[in-house]
Protein backbone atom coordinates (compact mmCIF):
# COMPACT_ATOMS: atom_id res chain seq x y z
CA UNK A 1 0.00 0.00 0.00
CA UNK A 2 1.08 3.50 -0.80
CA UNK A 3 2.40 5.89 2.19
CA UNK A 4 -0.23 8.21 1.34
CA UNK A 5 -3.16 6.20 1.26
CA UNK A 6 -1.80 4.45 4.82
CA UNK A 7 -1.42 8.23 6.24
CA UNK A 8 -5.23 9.36 4.76
CA UNK A 9 -6.62 6.16 6.73
CA UNK A 10 -4.37 6.23 9.53
CA UNK A 11 -5.21 10.03 10.21
CA UNK A 12 -9.25 8.83 9.99
CA UNK A 13 -8.93 6.19 12.38
CA UNK A 14 -6.81 8.29 14.65
CA UNK A 15 -9.17 11.18 14.39
CA UNK A 16 -12.03 8.68 15.15
CA UNK A 17 -10.47 7.33 18.19
CA UNK A 18 -9.74 10.71 19.34
CA UNK A 19 -13.61 11.70 19.03
CA UNK A 20 -14.67 8.05 21.02
CA UNK A 21 -12.47 8.76 24.01
CA UNK A 22 -13.63 12.19 24.32
CA UNK A 23 -17.57 10.88 23.74
CA UNK A 24 -16.34 8.03 26.50
CA UNK A 25 -15.58 10.13 29.05
CA UNK A 26 -18.90 11.96 29.31
CA UNK A 27 -20.64 8.39 27.81
CA UNK A 28 -20.27 4.95 29.51
CA UNK A 29 -19.99 3.03 26.48
CA UNK A 30 -21.44 -0.47 26.99
CA UNK A 31 -20.90 -2.95 24.14
CA UNK A 32 -22.37 -5.96 25.61
CA UNK A 33 -25.83 -4.82 24.65
CA UNK A 34 -25.54 -5.47 20.32
CA UNK A 35 -24.46 -9.17 21.13
CA UNK A 36 -27.36 -9.25 23.75
CA UNK A 37 -29.65 -8.01 20.78
CA UNK A 38 -28.01 -9.29 18.35
CA UNK A 39 -31.17 -11.42 17.14
CA UNK A 40 -32.68 -7.57 16.61
CA UNK A 41 -30.01 -6.76 14.17
CA UNK A 42 -30.07 -9.45 12.67
CA UNK A 43 -33.57 -9.86 12.20
CA UNK A 44 -33.46 -5.38 10.76
CA UNK A 45 -30.26 -6.79 8.73
CA UNK A 46 -32.32 -9.09 6.92
CA UNK A 47 -35.66 -7.08 6.59
CA UNK A 48 -33.38 -4.64 5.25
CA UNK A 49 -31.64 -7.00 2.72
CA UNK A 50 -35.06 -8.11 1.46
CA UNK A 51 -36.92 -4.47 0.90
CA UNK A 52 -33.90 -2.79 -0.81
CA UNK A 53 -33.27 -6.46 -2.95
CA UNK A 54 -36.99 -6.30 -4.13
CA UNK A 55 -36.99 -2.30 -4.78
CA UNK A 56 -33.26 -2.87 -6.65
CA UNK A 57 -34.89 -4.85 -9.01
CA UNK A 58 -38.12 -3.14 -9.27
CA UNK A 59 -36.49 0.40 -9.66
CA UNK A 60 -34.34 -0.84 -12.39
CA UNK A 61 -37.14 -2.08 -14.29
CA UNK A 62 -39.34 0.95 -13.86
CA UNK A 63 -35.85 2.68 -14.83
CA UNK A 64 -35.87 0.67 -17.73
CA UNK A 65 -39.54 1.27 -19.05
CA UNK A 66 -39.55 4.37 -18.68
CA UNK A 67 -36.13 5.29 -20.34
CA UNK A 68 -37.33 3.25 -23.43
CA UNK A 69 -41.06 5.38 -23.07
CA UNK A 70 -38.30 8.81 -22.60
CA UNK A 71 -36.81 8.24 -25.90
CA UNK A 72 -39.62 6.56 -28.06
CA UNK A 73 -41.02 8.39 -30.47
CA UNK A 74 -44.59 8.45 -29.43
CA UNK A 75 -45.26 11.20 -27.88
CA UNK A 76 -48.06 9.67 -25.32
CA UNK A 77 -45.43 7.68 -23.74
CA UNK A 78 -42.76 10.25 -23.66
CA UNK A 79 -44.97 12.93 -21.79
CA UNK A 80 -46.21 9.65 -19.30
CA UNK A 81 -42.32 9.13 -18.65
CA UNK A 82 -41.76 12.65 -18.09
CA UNK A 83 -44.36 13.00 -15.56
CA UNK A 84 -43.61 10.47 -13.64
CA UNK A 85 -39.62 11.56 -13.71
CA UNK A 86 -40.82 15.09 -13.02
CA UNK A 87 -42.98 13.78 -10.05
CA UNK A 88 -40.97 11.66 -7.71
CA UNK A 89 -37.64 13.40 -8.50
CA UNK A 90 -39.28 16.53 -7.28
CA UNK A 91 -41.13 15.03 -3.66
CA UNK A 92 -39.16 14.08 -1.05
CA UNK A 93 -39.14 9.97 -0.97
CA UNK A 94 -40.61 10.49 3.39
CA UNK A 95 -43.24 11.86 1.77
CA UNK A 96 -43.52 9.11 -0.82
CA UNK A 97 -43.22 6.48 1.61
CA UNK A 98 -45.93 7.70 3.81
CA UNK A 99 -48.53 8.47 0.98
CA UNK A 100 -48.01 4.87 -0.17
CA UNK A 101 -48.57 3.52 3.29
CA UNK A 102 -51.45 5.26 4.21
CA UNK A 103 -53.00 6.00 0.79
CA UNK A 104 -52.33 3.14 -1.47
CA UNK A 105 -51.81 0.56 1.34
CA UNK A 106 -55.57 1.84 2.91
CA UNK A 107 -57.39 1.26 -0.22
CA UNK A 108 -55.28 -2.18 -1.43
CA UNK A 109 -54.65 -3.72 1.84
CA UNK A 110 -50.82 -3.48 1.35
CA UNK A 111 -48.32 -4.24 4.46
CA UNK A 112 -45.59 -2.22 5.52
CA UNK A 113 -42.68 -4.13 3.57
CA UNK A 114 -44.47 -4.09 0.41
CA UNK A 115 -45.55 -0.43 1.18
CA UNK A 116 -42.26 0.08 1.22
CA UNK A 117 -41.00 -1.36 -1.18
CA UNK A 118 -43.07 0.34 -3.69
CA UNK A 119 -42.56 3.35 -2.56
CA UNK A 120 -38.55 2.65 -2.94
CA UNK A 121 -39.00 1.28 -6.59
CA UNK A 122 -40.52 4.32 -7.89
CA UNK A 123 -38.68 6.74 -6.29
CA UNK A 124 -35.32 5.17 -7.09
CA UNK A 125 -36.76 4.45 -10.63
CA UNK A 126 -37.02 7.51 -11.43
CA UNK A 127 -33.57 8.72 -10.94
CA UNK A 128 -33.10 5.16 -12.89
CA UNK A 129 -34.68 6.38 -15.93
CA UNK A 130 -32.58 9.02 -16.47
CA UNK A 131 -29.19 7.38 -15.75
CA UNK A 132 -30.43 5.08 -18.35
CA UNK A 133 -32.12 7.73 -20.41
CA UNK A 134 -28.81 9.02 -20.74
CA UNK A 135 -27.06 5.30 -21.51
CA UNK A 136 -29.19 5.01 -24.24
CA UNK A 137 -28.55 8.37 -25.68
CA UNK A 138 -25.09 8.33 -25.74
CA UNK A 139 -25.24 4.87 -28.15
CA UNK A 140 -23.29 6.23 -31.78
CA UNK A 141 -26.35 7.12 -34.03
CA UNK A 142 -24.21 5.92 -36.70
CA UNK A 143 -24.27 2.21 -35.47
CA UNK A 144 -28.24 2.80 -34.99
CA UNK A 145 -28.09 3.96 -38.86
CA UNK A 146 -25.33 0.75 -39.59
CA UNK A 147 -27.71 -1.83 -37.76
CA UNK A 148 -30.59 -0.58 -40.02
CA UNK A 149 -28.94 -0.72 -43.39
CA UNK A 150 -28.28 -4.69 -42.58
CA UNK A 151 -32.59 -4.84 -42.22
CA UNK A 152 -32.49 -5.22 -38.68
CA UNK A 153 -36.07 -4.11 -36.93
CA UNK A 154 -36.48 -1.73 -34.19
CA UNK A 155 -36.38 -4.14 -31.72
CA UNK A 156 -33.66 -6.14 -32.94
CA UNK A 157 -31.68 -2.58 -33.25
CA UNK A 158 -32.28 -2.18 -29.66
CA UNK A 159 -31.58 -5.39 -28.04
CA UNK A 160 -28.16 -6.13 -30.06
CA UNK A 161 -26.73 -2.48 -30.36
CA UNK A 162 -28.42 -0.17 -28.01
CA UNK A 163 -29.18 -1.97 -24.65
CA UNK A 164 -25.62 -3.55 -24.24
CA UNK A 165 -23.89 -0.54 -25.19
CA UNK A 166 -26.01 1.69 -22.79
CA UNK A 167 -26.20 -0.64 -19.86
CA UNK A 168 -22.00 -0.52 -20.16
CA UNK A 169 -22.26 2.77 -19.90
CA UNK A 170 -24.94 3.62 -17.29
CA UNK A 171 -23.84 1.05 -15.16
CA UNK A 172 -21.09 3.30 -12.52
CA UNK A 173 -24.03 5.56 -12.56
CA UNK A 174 -26.40 2.85 -12.02
CA UNK A 175 -24.52 1.39 -9.20
CA UNK A 176 -24.45 4.17 -7.26
CA UNK A 177 -28.18 4.80 -7.27
CA UNK A 178 -28.82 1.24 -5.83
CA UNK A 179 -25.90 2.34 -2.91
CA UNK A 180 -28.37 5.34 -2.68
CA UNK A 181 -31.40 3.23 -1.98
CA UNK A 182 -29.78 0.73 0.31
CA UNK A 183 -29.48 3.74 2.62
CA UNK A 184 -32.72 5.53 1.69
CA UNK A 185 -34.37 2.34 2.89
CA UNK A 186 -34.03 3.49 6.06
CA UNK A 187 -36.84 5.68 5.68
CA UNK A 188 -39.15 3.18 5.92
CA UNK A 189 -38.78 2.91 9.78
CA UNK A 190 -41.16 6.15 9.84
CA UNK A 191 -44.20 3.82 8.53
CA UNK A 192 -42.58 1.25 11.59
CA UNK A 193 -41.22 -1.65 9.21
CA UNK A 194 -38.94 -3.25 11.27
CA UNK A 195 -35.94 -2.85 9.11
CA UNK A 196 -32.04 -1.95 10.09
CA UNK A 197 -32.85 1.34 11.13
CA UNK A 198 -36.00 1.04 13.63
CA UNK A 199 -34.44 -2.07 14.95
CA UNK A 200 -31.39 0.30 15.95
CA UNK A 201 -33.42 2.89 16.95
CA UNK A 202 -35.59 0.20 19.39
CA UNK A 203 -32.66 -1.10 20.83
CA UNK A 204 -31.18 1.94 21.78
CA UNK A 205 -33.90 3.23 23.35
CA UNK A 206 -34.98 0.36 25.10
CA UNK A 207 -30.96 -0.12 26.71
CA UNK A 208 -30.50 3.84 26.64
CA UNK A 209 -27.74 2.73 24.34
CA UNK A 210 -27.97 4.78 21.13
CA UNK A 211 -24.40 5.20 20.54
CA UNK A 212 -23.51 1.82 20.16
CA UNK A 213 -26.69 0.94 18.12
CA UNK A 214 -26.23 3.35 15.98
CA UNK A 215 -22.89 2.67 15.30
CA UNK A 216 -23.56 -0.82 14.98
CA UNK A 217 -26.52 -0.20 12.37
CA UNK A 218 -24.34 2.30 10.67
CA UNK A 219 -21.17 -0.25 10.40
CA UNK A 220 -24.14 -2.86 8.73
CA UNK A 221 -24.64 0.05 6.15
CA UNK A 222 -21.36 0.19 5.25
CA UNK A 223 -21.16 -3.64 4.92
CA UNK A 224 -23.99 -4.29 2.37
CA UNK A 225 -23.21 -0.55 0.09
CA UNK A 226 -19.28 -1.74 0.03
CA UNK A 227 -20.63 -5.31 -1.45
CA UNK A 228 -22.49 -3.88 -3.59
CA UNK A 229 -19.92 -1.04 -5.08
CA UNK A 230 -17.37 -3.61 -4.95
CA UNK A 231 -19.27 -6.18 -6.81
CA UNK A 232 -19.79 -3.08 -9.20
CA UNK A 233 -16.56 -2.25 -10.20
CA UNK A 234 -15.38 -6.24 -10.46
CA UNK A 235 -18.72 -6.23 -13.54
CA UNK A 236 -17.34 -3.06 -14.75
CA UNK A 237 -13.82 -4.00 -15.20
CA UNK A 238 -14.80 -7.53 -16.59
CA UNK A 239 -17.42 -5.56 -19.07
CA UNK A 240 -14.25 -2.64 -20.37
CA UNK A 241 -11.89 -5.75 -21.23
CA UNK A 242 -14.36 -6.62 -23.61
CA UNK B 1 -32.46 -5.40 -65.78
CA UNK B 2 -31.50 -2.06 -63.75
CA UNK B 3 -31.30 -2.57 -60.15
CA UNK B 4 -32.19 0.39 -59.10
CA UNK B 5 -34.12 3.01 -59.84
CA UNK B 6 -35.36 6.50 -58.59
CA UNK B 7 -38.08 8.98 -59.97
CA UNK B 8 -38.36 12.42 -59.61
CA UNK B 9 -37.32 12.65 -55.94
CA UNK B 10 -37.32 15.59 -53.92
CA UNK B 11 -35.95 16.03 -50.48
CA UNK B 12 -35.68 18.69 -47.98
CA UNK B 13 -34.74 19.47 -44.35
CA UNK B 14 -37.32 22.50 -43.39
CA UNK B 15 -36.46 24.95 -45.44
CA UNK B 16 -33.17 23.55 -47.00
CA UNK B 17 -34.20 22.18 -50.29
CA UNK B 18 -31.25 19.12 -50.94
CA UNK B 19 -32.81 16.81 -53.68
CA UNK B 20 -34.88 18.84 -56.45
CA UNK B 21 -35.89 15.93 -58.76
CA UNK B 22 -33.41 13.45 -59.36
CA UNK B 23 -34.10 10.86 -61.77
CA UNK B 24 -31.26 8.38 -62.15
CA UNK B 25 -31.09 4.43 -62.66
CA UNK B 26 -28.59 2.19 -61.82
CA UNK B 27 -27.95 -1.42 -63.79
CA UNK B 28 -26.64 -4.24 -62.78
CA UNK B 29 -22.95 -4.88 -62.37
CA UNK B 30 -22.10 -1.17 -62.87
CA UNK B 31 -20.34 1.56 -60.87
CA UNK B 32 -21.52 4.54 -60.58
CA UNK B 33 -19.34 7.23 -58.93
CA UNK B 34 -22.01 10.57 -57.70
CA UNK B 35 -19.09 13.06 -57.43
CA UNK B 36 -19.81 16.88 -57.24
CA UNK B 37 -19.27 19.73 -54.04
CA UNK B 38 -19.91 19.16 -50.60
CA UNK B 39 -23.79 20.39 -49.33
CA UNK B 40 -24.17 19.29 -53.30
CA UNK B 41 -26.94 16.49 -51.63
CA UNK B 42 -24.53 13.18 -52.79
CA UNK B 43 -24.79 11.22 -49.06
CA UNK B 44 -28.74 12.46 -48.48
CA UNK B 45 -29.36 10.87 -52.29
CA UNK B 46 -27.46 7.77 -50.86
CA UNK B 47 -29.49 7.74 -48.03
CA UNK B 48 -32.84 7.93 -50.40
CA UNK B 49 -31.85 4.68 -51.95
CA UNK B 50 -31.73 2.74 -48.74
CA UNK B 51 -34.78 4.56 -47.35
CA UNK B 52 -32.64 6.17 -44.62
CA UNK B 53 -33.94 9.22 -45.62
CA UNK B 54 -37.51 8.70 -47.18
CA UNK B 55 -38.00 11.04 -49.84
CA UNK B 56 -40.62 13.97 -49.53
CA UNK B 57 -42.06 13.35 -53.40
CA UNK B 58 -40.85 10.53 -55.90
CA UNK B 59 -40.28 6.73 -55.81
CA UNK B 60 -37.71 4.53 -55.33
CA UNK B 61 -37.71 1.44 -57.04
CA UNK B 62 -35.59 -1.74 -55.57
CA UNK B 63 -35.49 -4.54 -57.96
CA UNK B 64 -38.69 -3.45 -60.28
CA UNK B 65 -40.57 -2.98 -56.88
CA UNK B 66 -41.60 0.53 -55.37
CA UNK B 67 -40.30 0.89 -51.61
CA UNK B 68 -43.43 2.29 -50.07
CA UNK B 69 -41.64 3.96 -46.41
CA UNK B 70 -45.05 2.82 -44.64
CA UNK B 71 -44.51 -0.73 -45.87
CA UNK B 72 -41.54 -1.55 -42.82
CA UNK B 73 -41.26 -5.22 -43.94
CA UNK B 74 -40.74 -4.58 -47.56
CA UNK B 75 -38.26 -1.46 -46.37
CA UNK B 76 -36.37 -4.13 -44.14
CA UNK B 77 -36.33 -6.83 -46.81
CA UNK B 78 -35.31 -4.10 -49.36
CA UNK B 79 -32.08 -2.73 -47.01
CA UNK B 80 -30.97 -6.40 -45.93
CA UNK B 81 -30.47 -6.48 -49.83
CA UNK B 82 -28.42 -3.46 -50.49
CA UNK B 83 -24.55 -3.02 -48.44
CA UNK B 84 -24.60 0.36 -46.79
CA UNK B 85 -20.50 1.50 -46.10
CA UNK B 86 -20.53 4.43 -44.04
CA UNK B 87 -17.87 7.39 -43.91
CA UNK B 88 -17.21 6.88 -40.28
CA UNK B 89 -17.27 2.72 -40.47
CA UNK B 90 -20.27 3.03 -37.74
CA UNK B 91 -18.87 -0.59 -36.69
CA UNK B 92 -21.29 -2.05 -33.59
CA UNK B 93 -18.35 -1.13 -30.34
CA UNK B 94 -19.78 -3.67 -28.34
CA UNK B 95 -18.96 -6.91 -31.05
CA UNK B 96 -15.29 -8.03 -32.01
CA UNK B 97 -14.61 -7.40 -35.91
CA UNK B 98 -16.31 -10.98 -36.38
CA UNK B 99 -19.60 -9.99 -34.62
CA UNK B 100 -19.67 -7.38 -36.38
CA UNK B 101 -19.90 -9.57 -39.71
CA UNK B 102 -22.19 -12.01 -38.65
CA UNK B 103 -24.71 -10.11 -36.82
CA UNK B 104 -26.68 -9.10 -39.59
CA UNK B 105 -26.27 -13.16 -40.81
CA UNK B 106 -28.01 -13.88 -37.58
CA UNK B 107 -30.10 -11.59 -36.71
CA UNK B 108 -31.86 -11.04 -40.30
CA UNK B 109 -30.89 -14.20 -42.21
CA UNK B 110 -31.94 -16.11 -38.97
CA UNK B 111 -29.10 -17.92 -39.01
CA UNK B 112 -27.36 -19.67 -35.99
CA UNK B 113 -23.87 -18.29 -34.43
CA UNK B 114 -21.97 -20.74 -35.61
CA UNK B 115 -22.37 -20.79 -39.18
CA UNK B 116 -22.67 -17.05 -39.69
CA UNK B 117 -19.17 -16.94 -37.46
CA UNK B 118 -18.07 -19.21 -40.47
CA UNK B 119 -19.09 -17.13 -42.97
CA UNK B 120 -17.87 -13.90 -41.39
CA UNK B 121 -14.71 -15.40 -41.12
CA UNK B 122 -14.61 -16.09 -44.85
CA UNK B 123 -15.72 -12.03 -45.74
CA UNK B 124 -12.69 -10.74 -42.92
CA UNK B 125 -10.27 -13.11 -44.96
CA UNK B 126 -11.66 -11.43 -48.11
CA UNK B 127 -10.42 -7.98 -46.88
CA UNK B 128 -7.38 -9.00 -44.94
CA UNK B 129 -8.66 -8.91 -41.99
CA UNK B 130 -8.41 -12.36 -40.48
CA UNK B 131 -5.73 -11.85 -37.85
CA UNK B 132 -8.63 -9.20 -36.37
CA UNK B 133 -11.16 -11.80 -35.93
CA UNK B 134 -11.36 -11.19 -32.19
CA UNK B 135 -10.44 -7.17 -32.16
CA UNK B 136 -13.10 -5.07 -31.20
CA UNK B 137 -13.49 -1.69 -33.06
CA UNK B 138 -11.55 0.49 -30.80
CA UNK B 139 -8.60 -1.16 -31.19
CA UNK B 140 -8.46 -1.23 -35.08
CA UNK B 141 -7.15 1.55 -37.33
CA UNK B 142 -9.40 3.56 -39.94
CA UNK B 143 -8.69 1.68 -42.49
CA UNK B 144 -9.36 -1.50 -40.58
CA UNK B 145 -12.48 -0.31 -39.59
CA UNK B 146 -13.80 0.62 -42.63
CA UNK B 147 -12.39 -2.76 -44.33
CA UNK B 148 -14.46 -4.66 -41.39
CA UNK B 149 -17.54 -2.51 -42.43
CA UNK B 150 -16.95 -3.64 -46.39
CA UNK B 151 -16.60 -7.41 -45.33
CA UNK B 152 -20.08 -6.65 -42.93
CA UNK B 153 -22.07 -5.14 -45.91
CA UNK B 154 -20.68 -8.28 -47.88
CA UNK B 155 -21.69 -10.65 -45.90
CA UNK B 156 -25.45 -10.07 -46.58
CA UNK B 157 -24.48 -10.73 -50.47
CA UNK B 158 -26.04 -7.64 -51.14
CA UNK B 159 -27.49 -6.61 -54.59
CA UNK B 160 -26.16 -3.39 -54.60
CA UNK B 161 -23.69 -1.68 -52.37
CA UNK B 162 -23.91 1.86 -50.97
CA UNK B 163 -20.72 3.52 -50.30
CA UNK B 164 -21.21 6.98 -48.62
CA UNK B 165 -17.56 9.23 -49.13
CA UNK B 166 -15.97 5.47 -47.51
CA UNK B 167 -12.42 6.97 -47.48
CA UNK B 168 -12.77 10.52 -46.39
CA UNK B 169 -12.66 10.12 -42.51
CA UNK B 170 -9.08 7.77 -43.03
CA UNK B 171 -5.40 8.81 -42.80
CA UNK B 172 -4.25 9.40 -46.06
CA UNK B 173 -2.08 6.48 -45.50
CA UNK B 174 -4.57 4.55 -45.13
CA UNK B 175 -6.78 5.50 -48.35
CA UNK B 176 -5.05 3.01 -50.34
CA UNK B 177 -5.96 -0.38 -48.30
CA UNK B 178 -9.49 0.59 -48.48
CA UNK B 179 -9.57 1.40 -52.27
CA UNK B 180 -8.03 -1.80 -52.98
CA UNK B 181 -10.72 -3.95 -51.66
CA UNK B 182 -13.39 -1.77 -53.73
CA UNK B 183 -11.52 -2.40 -56.53
CA UNK B 184 -11.04 -5.96 -56.56
CA UNK B 185 -14.83 -5.67 -56.00
CA UNK B 186 -15.34 -3.99 -58.99
CA UNK B 187 -13.40 -6.28 -60.59
CA UNK B 188 -15.81 -9.23 -59.48
CA UNK B 189 -18.89 -7.57 -61.46
CA UNK B 190 -20.54 -6.15 -58.04
CA UNK B 191 -23.13 -3.16 -58.69
CA UNK B 192 -21.84 -0.22 -56.55
CA UNK B 193 -22.71 3.56 -56.12
CA UNK B 194 -19.77 5.44 -54.44
CA UNK B 195 -19.94 9.38 -53.16
CA UNK B 196 -16.42 9.76 -53.23
CA UNK B 197 -13.67 12.68 -53.34
CA UNK B 198 -11.28 10.23 -54.84
CA UNK B 199 -10.79 11.10 -58.55
CA UNK B 200 -8.50 8.76 -59.41
CA UNK B 201 -11.13 5.68 -58.19
CA UNK B 202 -13.34 7.73 -60.49
CA UNK B 203 -11.68 8.16 -63.19
CA UNK B 204 -10.33 4.24 -63.53
CA UNK B 205 -12.93 2.33 -61.53
CA UNK B 206 -16.40 4.03 -62.39
CA UNK B 207 -18.58 2.93 -65.36
CA UNK B 208 -20.47 6.27 -65.19
CA UNK B 209 -20.27 8.73 -63.34
CA UNK B 210 -23.31 11.37 -62.19
CA UNK B 211 -22.06 14.44 -61.53
CA UNK B 212 -24.53 16.62 -58.84
CA UNK B 213 -24.57 20.15 -57.84
CA UNK B 214 -27.30 21.62 -55.80
CA UNK B 215 -29.39 18.93 -55.72
CA UNK B 216 -29.89 18.69 -59.38
CA UNK B 217 -28.16 15.73 -61.15
CA UNK B 218 -26.08 17.90 -63.98
CA UNK B 219 -24.20 15.56 -66.09
CA UNK B 220 -24.36 11.96 -66.56
CA UNK B 221 -21.52 10.63 -68.71
CA UNK B 222 -18.98 7.99 -68.82
CA UNK B 223 -15.29 8.93 -67.08
CA UNK B 224 -13.37 9.19 -70.01
CA UNK B 225 -15.94 11.69 -71.25
CA UNK B 226 -16.90 13.51 -68.16
CA UNK B 227 -12.91 13.97 -67.38
CA UNK B 228 -11.66 14.81 -70.56
CA UNK B 229 -14.55 16.88 -72.13
CA UNK B 230 -17.79 17.99 -69.32
CA UNK B 231 -20.45 19.28 -71.41
CA UNK B 232 -21.95 21.45 -68.61
CA UNK B 233 -20.60 24.75 -67.26
CA UNK B 234 -20.86 23.26 -63.69
CA UNK B 235 -19.27 20.24 -63.94
CA UNK B 236 -15.95 22.20 -66.38
CA UNK B 237 -15.65 24.22 -63.66
CA UNK B 238 -15.47 20.99 -60.99
CA UNK B 239 -12.91 19.15 -63.38
CA UNK B 240 -11.04 22.40 -63.65
CA UNK B 241 -10.47 23.10 -60.37
CA UNK B 242 -9.20 19.22 -59.91
CA UNK B 243 -6.82 19.53 -63.03
CA UNK B 244 -5.72 23.07 -61.57
CA UNK B 245 -4.77 20.71 -58.10
CA UNK B 246 -2.83 17.95 -59.66
CA UNK B 247 -0.17 20.03 -61.10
Amino acid sequence: MKLSKILAVGGVIALAAVMYAMLARVYPFNWSIVLRYKKLFWEGFIVTLKVSGVSVVISFMLGLIFAIFRVSKVDFFKDIAGLYVWFFRNTPLLVIILLTYYGVGTITNMNRFWAAALALSMFEGAYMTEIIRAGIEAVNPGEIEAAKSLGMSEFQIFSTVIFPQAMKISLPPLIGQMVSLIKDSSLASVIALQELTMMGRQVGTRTLASFESYITVAFLYILITSVISVGGRIIERRLSLS
Amino acid sequence: MNVLKLENIHKSFGDLRVLKGIELEINKGEILVILGPSGAGKSTLLRVMNMLEPPDEGRVIFLGRELDPKNKRLIKKARSRIGFVFQHFNLFSNMNALDNVAVGLVKVKKMDWKQAREIAKMYLAKVGLSDKAKVFPQKLSGGQKQRVAIARALAMEPELILFDEPTSALDPSLVGEVLEVMKKLAVEGRTMVVVTHEMGFAKHVASRIAYMEDGVIVEEASPEEFFSSPRSEMAKRFVGAILERMV
